[in-house]
């Protein structure tokens, strides 16, 4: 472990926007949100600010994004067919353990399975990761019951952890013991390396407090879901409150439903392009000659939550699909974000 | 039923010419086509129930089971004009360029069928998905017992392939019933639903697998009789149509329960899809 002073952070920060786009929370001037976002000046990364209200998905699964283009000229039967290579080097700064966890499901589900996602991958293979442990909880938060956080484990190449006038940094790739050398970080002492414990145990014993709304004990659940039977009165309940707005699949870090379209330029060329999708719209099943086998509104409901809840385990992410971040409780007008829909079949083991 | 696909092409399409096209019934043509390259065409090596993404230049990208069988077949699309996509399709005229990419999904279990009698009961277009696996079978007429299709249709005129099945007859042990949904001048052979047609052919059923496909409605009663006759699930094979994006597993449009139709199918038993908890 090693220490870096909150002063020379600047320093950090300039060091790593020599070789990568820098992404992070930044807090918007006027309206005071965050967002995590391309930062313009590495200085507008704010490390300790609350947690974004997207996720950190973006850099690498960016709502639209062109993943082939072709230009075909009909009379002389020319096809041109290039793979989209856009791909700039990029690192994520303050991210936290739920938003990594969700990369890391992502990881897991476009590059571990049958064929893997080459868009994605190029994405991943250029990318610098700096995790920031979170030392106290938002109100939305339910990373501890979800096993992914306050503080990232793995899949980082720096995690730092605010204490006092400095951050503890630890490495975890070559690429971030490289940046610590480059940086000539002293290391910790005895006394600071045992802080990190203390840090994350404390914001542990915060959750209790801060977070009384949202805990999700998922655990039952996702075996109710998985061997049991849960009545459809619950999914017609669930059915029922959803706006159908996809707002919780666009702001979960490891949702990953995408539409691809083919879009006619100006110019005859033509981009392929994918858009985030999400299953609770109508028409994501509909299939040519308007036949929809998942039409009412429950089962598509249905479907989302055992996606994260039970599906995620058998094969996409092994753990469940949910990191805990608490977007969806924040964005979802009907108030079935991710832990009311647990409660509510918690409640019918009960019963 | 989840083997590796080691030919496909993953994302970007291979780029193939359409040299001849023929009209088949109302809305539904056949597209024969050659790769560009001779090495890609080469590659291009398919399990009989397996799926492409076929690119229409310009409009967009959409899933087609195969109808050519993996042996001696003229690669070969047949395609129902009903959407954005393959309406673009039907423009087309020989010479223009599609793109393709797949082989995907799983194929049917030849292997595991090896020695049985086979029943392949189509509805409409059903037909197209299941010829691959007919002309296969034909062409290894020893392994396998009695071949019957039950081949139904709303009207005479919605008959795919009467002039292949004409030429199948010919096989030794091939036997066909055909039917229409409604009476018609001239109509000779059976009228009604094809699911009447398990009844009144007296398929067997010992050491017997079914190969179903047609829309819901036509699947749905057909299994009914089948299972009434005393096929067993797990000998219902058919092949499910889901909407389809990526082809790869990844967009999850095709997700039906646990699996994807694009990876663990389109290939299911009737003994799993009863086990998806979906409508078909």
């Amino acid at each position: 472990m090693n220490i870096l002073e909150k002063k020379k952070v600047p320093e950090f920060m300039a060091a790593l926007a020599a070789d990568y786009d820098l992404y992070g929370p930044i807090v918007h001037p006027d309206s005071k949100d965050v967002l995590f976002d391309r930062a313009a000046d590495p200085g507008d990364i704010a490390l300790q600010a609350p947690i974004p209200y997207n996720p950190a998905k973006i850099p690498f699964f960016p709502q639209r994004e062109s993943i082939l283009g072709y230009t075909y000229d009909r009379s002389t039967g020319d096809v041109r067919i290039a793979p989209a290579d856009l791909v700039r080097p990029k690192a994520l700064v303050g991210i936290r353990s739920c938003d990594l966890t969700g990369l890391l499901c992502l990881d897991r589900f476009f590059l571990g399975q049958e064929f893997v996602d080459d868009v994605f991958r190029d994405h991943r293979r250029k990318t610098f990761i700096v995790a920031n442990t979170c030392v106290r909880p938002f109100p939305q938060c339910f990373c501890v019951c979800t096993d992914s956080g306050p503080s990232a484990r793995e899949g980082f190449d720096i995690n730092l952890t605010e204490a006092g006038d400095v951050y503890l940094v630890e490495a975890g790739s070559e690429k971030g013991e490289a940046l610590v050398r480059k940086l000539e970080l002293p290391a910790a002492d005895e006394a600071q390396t045992a802080l990190k414990d203390k840090i994350v145990d404390g914001s542990i014993a915060l959750f209790d407090e801060v977070s009384r709304e949202n805990k999700a004990w998922i655990s039952r659940a996702t075996n109710r879901l998985t061997t049991g039977f849960i009545r459809n009165e619950v999914w017609e309940y669930i059915g029922k409150q959803c706006f159908e707005c996809g707002a919780c699949a666009f702001t979960c870090p490891s949702c990953s439903c995408f539409n691809i379209e083919d879009l006619n330029g100006p110019d005859g060329t033509t981009d392929r392009c994918r858009t985030w999708d999400s299953c609770s719209f109508e028409g994501y099943t509909k299939m040519a000659g308007d036949h929809n086998p998942r039409r009412p509104v429950e089962d598509r409901r249905n479907k989302r939550f055992f996606c994260k809840l039970s599906y995620s385990q058998s094969r996409k992410y092994l753990r469940p699909g949910c990191v805990g971040c608490g977007r969806c409780v924040r964005v979802c007008p009907g108030d079935i974000g991710l832990p009311t829909v647990v409660t509510a079949i918690r409640r019918e083991i009960t019963e | 039923m989840n083997a590796k696909t080691e030919t496909a092409i993953v994302t970007v399409p291979e780029i193939a010419v359409v040299d001849e096209i023929k009209d088949e019934i109302d809305e539904v043509k056949t597209f024969y086509f050659r790769f560009v390259d001779e090495a890609a065409g080469r590659n291009f090596r398919i399990r009989s129930g397996q799926f492409i993404m076929c690119t229409v230049f310009g409009a967009g990208e959409f899933a087609v089971s195969l109808p050519f069988s993996p042996e001696n077949d003229r690669l070969h699309l047949s395609v129902r004009s009903v959407g954005k996509v393959t309406r673009a399709l039907h423009d087309l005229k020989p010479g223009d360029k599609i793109g393709i990419r797949g082989p995907f999904g799983n194929g049917f279990p030849f292997e595991e069928i090896k020695g049985k009698n086979i029943i392949y009961v189509a509805g409409g277009i059903g037909l197209i998905p299941l010829r691959s696996s007919i002309v296969h079978v034909l062409q290894h007429r020893d392994e396998f017992g009695r071949i019957l299709l039950l081949y139904g249709a709303r009207t005479s005129k919605d008959l795919m392939y009467t002039y292949m099945i004409d030429k199948w007859l010919k096989t030794d042990g091939f036997e066909t019933h055909i039917a229409i949904d409604n009476p018609e001048p001239g109509w000779t052979k059976h009228v009604g639903f094809v699911n009447t047609l398990v009844e009144r052919a007296g398929i067997p059923v010992k050491d017997t697998v079914a190969f179903v496909c047609g829309p819901p409605v036509m699947f749905n009663a057909v299994i009914r009789d089948l299972l009434k006759r005393g096929l067993k699930d797990a000998h219902i094979i058919s092949t499910l149509e889901r909407h389809m994006k990526c082809g790869i597993g990844k967009c999850q449009h095709c997700a039906i329960g646990r699996t994807l139709v694009c990876t663990d199918g389109p290939v299911y038993t009737y003994k799993q899809i009863k086990t998806l908890g979906e409508q078909i």
